[in-house]
């Protein structure tokens, strides 16, 4: 038995020595780095350098606000889409189902540069497709990128086009799951359809769809290439500044790697709070 | 309650026909049960009745009134499936209550119902549990209560016990007798288990490949089945058919020579048309008509390979001769279990004619 367990580690040895080297202890350092003045020669250990500076910086909260709001408003737009996406995909009247699944999945196969792009040129002021169909209707062009409001719109809208379908794919998985008969008995207890989904699709699908919150919700906290990419860095003048973005601003720009450690951590940190919350609040009544 | 009426109902999947006119006319508050092999469109025939299903072809009833373009919801029906279908996230007493609840039905009402089926089913313990938190038998329990508050004119059940281990299935096919006398409503009731359909029926409907091959009381399908089908599927364990010819011929009568049992005949008495001399016909035999050496009209001697002891009877699995282009004809052979074989003896068994059937080589009974 021994032997065996000596064997089976053997094996293991080269991912366990990388997996320690490039993701344990630069987690364990990061942390460690958070305590350190990084900007003077040798880094000194400084308790309050770093995590005094968060608590009091207008550029954090400014982050965080705008990471918080995309959250507030993107996550569940987007999971609503993906559960109306997901339930037409599970219809049987659709044709061509297996189409549509891919079609809707494709956006997370798109290289992110490669869309990013795309969505600058969508809206862009002059010659975007956006701002000529709102012509077309009598309405005014929209310079997106210029003001903090419709700048914030076009990441939630992108980011929205990149993971609905992702999560329309999970949702789906779960729709197939509730046996059909139970749909069967509620027909003949006479339940509408759109009460069979409020009544029974949507309960029996809870758990997934609280597990595709919680992604979103860490992927949402993590956001940096839309507005990296789309609003140019945050832009116009950091009104689309995220956590991300502020963490690699500070970390890789100012080369202030005690500062990033520390919002990294923060990110990590509201990220398992919000998501501890989230299921607290969906859990199973007992 | 009311009656149902099925006139040459037909079902088709794209161009696959699997229901071929069907007409079976079930009367106010009988119990009816449509009995045959899995695939042979018993449960599609039920799942028609209750508008799951649309109809290809004909017309069905139920208390006289058409339903064939009527809602599932509004033919007065109430279905038990063979999984229970419960509402895994909701309590007994929702799901009980769930669809009238949904549908607006005055509050104190639903409770009485709900009530009433919780008393006449005994669960009145459950109802504040979960299904995952029930036994398999609760849960059927819970699927029956289900249809009860409906107060539907006519149940179905759709395998209800197949879910269910032996000793619980015999548990709940008394409960679901006692309940038929009790609500005295019609049920029509769809099984693969001969057992459930001559223990609970009225009436048994046997149908095979999506056709009905008889219909009629559980004792008159056993003692004066129409084919061969119906023959061996009624009756555990099922009946011996054994090869035969016809040597000859006379007024009332038909004498058989049976192929695997050393030229044995058997002088079979018929009312109908005679067989033609020379033509293939099998002889039936039930286990139990097995008679001692002398006993019967023709005495027939077989090799018993193993024997059963069940302590009421046994039951000796024997086998003669050897059939064309199959293994040795196996016969079995229930004795009491007072006169028990051993393993690998010969034995001399009697048949009488009287006590046999004789069918043709489409498998029709010759009379």
């Amino acid at each position: 038995m021994r032997y065996q367990n000596a064997t089976a580690y053997r094996f293991l040895a080269p991912y366990l020595l990388i997996f320690s080297i490039f993701w344990l202890w630069p987690i364990i350092n990061s942390f460690l780095i958070s305590f350190q003045a990084t900007r003077t020669v040798p880094w000194r250990f400084a308790p309050t350098f770093n995590w005094g500076r968060l608590i009091g910086d207008p550029a954090f909260f400014n982050a965080l606000k705008n990471t918080l709001l995309i959250l507030v408003i993107q996550v569940p737009v987007m999971i609503t889409l993906a559960i109306v996406m997901a339930v037409l995909l599970n219809s049987p009247l659709l044709k061509a189902r297996g189409l549509y699944r891919f079609a809707f999945f494709a956006p997370v196969v798109v290289g992110e540069v490669a869309y990013s792009a795309v969505f600058r040129l969508l809206f862009n002021l002059d010659y975007g497709i956006i701002n000529k169909l709102l012509n077309s209707v009598g309405l005014p062009r929209i310079d997106w990128f210029s003001n903090v409001t419709p700048a914030m719109a076009v990441i939630m809208i992108a980011v929205t086009w990149r993971w609905a379908g992702y999560n329309a794919i999970i949702l789906l998985a779960g729709l197939q799951s509730i046996p059909q008969d139970v749909y069967e008995a509620a027909t003949l207890d006479r339940v509408s359809k759109l009460k069979q989904f409020f009544y029974i699709t949507l309960p029996l699908l809870k758990p997934i769809i609280v597990f595709c919150a919680v992604l979103s919700i860490i992927g949402t906290m993590q956001l940096f290439t839309e507005p990296f990419l789309i609003t140019e860095r945050g832009g116009p003048g950091g009104g689309t500044e995220t956590l991300g973005l502020l963490l690699y601003r500070q970390g890789f720009r100012s080369l202030n790697f005690g500062y990033a450690s520390a919002i990294a951590y923060t990110m990590a940190g509201l990220a398992i709070a919000i998501s501890l919350v989230q299921l607290w609040l969906t859990r199973d009544p007992k | 309650m009311a009656a149902v009426t099925l006139k040459n109902v037909v079902k088709r999947f794209g161009g696959f026909q699997i229901i071929h006119g069907a007409d079976i006319d079930v009367n106010d508050g009988e119990f009816v049960v449509f009995v045959g092999p899995s695939g042979c469109g018993k449960s599609t025939l039920l799942r028609m009745i209750a508008g799951l299903e649309d109809i290809s072809g004909g017309e069905i009833a139920i208390g006289g009134k058409v339903v064939n373009d009527v809602e599932p919801a509004d033919r007065g029906i109430a279905m038990v499936f063979q999984s229970y279908a419960l509402y895994p996230h909701m309590s007994v007493e929702q799901n009980l209550s769930f669809g009238l609840r949904m549908n607006g039905n005055p509050k104190a009402d639903t409770e009485r119902r709900v009530k009433r089926a919780s008393e006449i089913l005994r669960i009145a313990e459950l109802m504040k549990r979960r299904p995952r938190q029930l036994s398999g038998g609760q849960r059927q329990r819970v699927a029956i209560g289900r249809a009860i508050v409906r107060e539907p004119q006519v149940f179905l059940f759709d395998e209800p016990l197949s879910n269910l281990d032996a000793e619980l299935r015999v548990q709940m096919r008394v409960e679901i007798s006692r309940l038929h006398k009790e609500l005295g409503v019609t049920m029509i009731y769809v099984t693969h288990d001969q057992t459930e359909a001559m223990t609970l029926a009225d009436r048994i409907v046997v149908l095979n490949a999506g056709n009905i091959e008889q219909i009629g009381a559980p004792l008159d399908l056993y003692d004066d089945p129409a084919n061969r089908f119906v023959a061996g599927f009624v009756g555990s364990p099922k009946m011996n058919f054994m090869a035969a010819k016809v040597v000859g011929n006379d007024d009332d009568a038909a004498v058989i020579e049976l192929a695997n049992h050393g030229g044995a005949r058997l002088r079979k008495p018929l009312s109908g048309a005679r067989p033609a001399v020379g033509a293939d016909v099998v002889l039936g035999v039930r286990p139990e008509h097995f008679f001692e050496a002398g006993e019967g009209d023709c005495d027939i001697a077989v090799k018993a390979d193993v024997a059963e002891h069940l302590g009421s009877v046994s039951y000796v699995y024997a086998s003669a001769g050897t059939n064309v282009g199959a293994g040795p004809e196996e016969l079995i052979i229930e004795r009491e279990a007072s006169r028990q074989r051993a393993n690998g003896d010969h034995m001399v068994v009697s048949i009488k004619a009287g006590r046999s059937l004789l069918f043709d080589g489409t498998g029709a009974r010759i009379r």
